[in-house]
Order: C-alpha cells, then structure tokens, then sequence
C-alpha cells in the first residue's frame, strides 16, 4: 500500500495527466548490421520497411532516435525487448 | 553501425517457408561451437543473487542491481535509464529474464551445432531467431573486447596478418556477413 505521500507525489508527478510522457530511444553503435536494425524495428515494433529505414539512418547519422512513445511500463517492455535484440536502447521522459 | 562485408560462401537460404539452411565448413562449425560456449560461460558468470524471498525469486527478480562490471556483460545487459538509480531498480526486476533469454539463443546454437554432424545446418522460423540473437550476441562482445569502432575496417585491415587481432577480427567480419545472410533471407518473408 503506496503512502499518502507516495500517492500525491503520483499525482503531482507532470506525466500523469499526459497522454504519451515517455520515449524510448535508441543509440548509435559500431556492431549492430543496419540491415538487423531495419528488421528489429519491423518485427519489434510493425514499422513499414520504409519507417523502419528512415529510423535506422537517424540513429546511424545522429546517433540516436526516438523510436517509440507511450506509457513509462509500455517503454519498459519496449527498451527490454530490444536489450533482448542487442540493441543499445534507454527510456526517459519526454522533454518535448 | 557496422558496414556490409562480402564472402564468397553463400551464407543462410530460406527453402520453404520455414526452413532455413546453411552450410559450414568444419572449421567454421568449430568457431561457432567455440564462440557460442564463451558467450555461455560469460553470462553464467553474471550469477542470480539468491532472494531470501521465495516470491521474489518467483518473479524474477535477481538482486542484481549494480551494472555488471565487464565491458562485455555491461554491453549484454545494458543500463536501461541514464538515471543510475531507476537504472537499478529496472535492472533487479528484469536482468535476470534477459540473461535466460541469451543464454536460451546462446545454448539452441550450440546444442544444434554440436549434436547435428551434417556440414548442413537446418533451422526453423523459431531456430532461425535463436541463431540470430545469438549471433548479434556473439557480435556485440567480440566488438567490445576488439574496441571495434564505426571504421574499424580499415585499422584492422593494416594490422599485420601475425597479429591475433587480425584473425579475431576476420572471425567477426566473418559473422557480419553470416548474419546479414540470415536477416535478408527472413525479411523476404516481411
């Protein structure tokens, strides 16, 4: 059972009267083939092949991109499925 | 991200819709019997720690809170928050899950490997998965422990051919291209 202190903090807490506050990112690395990131992408998340591309090139040439955005448990379950791909991926806030 | 390299084998075709082959010389079967064993032994090195609380224990939840201190097993099993503290709390509830999963793709390779004699290998879609996480895996802690950089190709190219870096590094060129072969050949199917 949460505190009372606990529970307002959740209330006051700016992401809870947001729609999507979280993000999930993911990062440049040397290894990972661009080819498996294209795929990553299509099998983890259903992006179209040409989605999948342009996300792979933002992370290739800036070195990370925001590749998914919802609930922090949903970018949770997002960033663990992609440790499980072996990419290199981070959730956090979305400062936007 | 690592660049296409090119290889004169032929790499991973798709002959039915759920199957897949691919054929290896001895020589290469015993690279990846050699590197899947590693791969298994290094993430065994990462042991559960043992929860008083048998519920704990039931949901997965390792004690395991700090990063792993190896750059290999740190890259395996990655911080999931810049955030140290939300990074530990993540990590105590799911590393232990990730680690099985790994050590799953790691095992179904090698166990293939070494219990089926053909110089062909036959997979399944499911097969097919296994040996491609396990061979990323095998990737990511090779290119840790050769500092493999984005143009690393041409450093290690100038290395001279008696230098064991050189034969490391051929051996994980080597799987690039084996991997790519698998990923085109499941992405016909996309």
């Amino acid at each position: 059972m949460p505190s009372t202190e606990e529970q307002l903090d959740e209330l006051t807490d700016a992401s809870f009267f947001l729609d999507r506050p979280w993000i999930t990112i993911v990062w440049d690395d040397p290894v990972n083939l661009m080819s498996y990131v294209v795929y990553v992408f299509i099998t983890l998340f259903g992006y179209s092949r040409e989605r999948a591309t342009e996300l792979m090139f933002q992370v290739h040439n800036e070195g990370r991109a925001v590749v998914s955005s919802g609930r922090r448990e949903e970018m949770e379950r997002d960033v663990a499925r992609l440790h499980e791909f072996g990419l290199w991926a981070t959730l956090a806030r979305d400062d936007k | 991200m690592g660049a296409k390299s090119s290889n004169p084998s032929k790499g991973f075709k798709r002959v039915d819709s759920d199957t897949f082959v691919v054929v290896f010389s001895p020589s290469e079967r015993e690279v990846l019997v050699n590197l899947s064993g590693q791969l298994i032994e290094i993430l065994a090195e990462r042991v559960d720690v043992v929860d008083e609380d048998p519920l704990a224990e039931m949901v997965g939840i390792t004690g395991h809170d700090s990063p792993p201190d190896d750059a290999v097993l740190l890259r395996l099993l990655p911080n999931a928050y810049a955030d140290p503290v939300e990074s530990a709390e993540f990590r105590r509830y799911t590393e232990s899950t990730l680690r099985a999963k790994k050590r799953e793709h790691a095992m179904h390779m090698r166990t293939h490997l070494v219990e089926e004699d053909e110089s062909t290998i036959s997979l399944n879609e499911q097969g097919a998965q296994a040996w491609l996480g396990a061979m990323n895996d095998i990737r990511l802690a090779l290119g840790v422990r050769l500092n493999v950089e984005e143009n690393s190709y041409d450093y290690f190219e100038l290395l001279s051919p008696e230098d064991p870096m050189q034969a490391v590094f051929a051996v994980y060129s080597w799987l690039g291209w084996l991997q790519e072969s698998l990923v085109n050949t499941l992405m016909v199917s996309e």
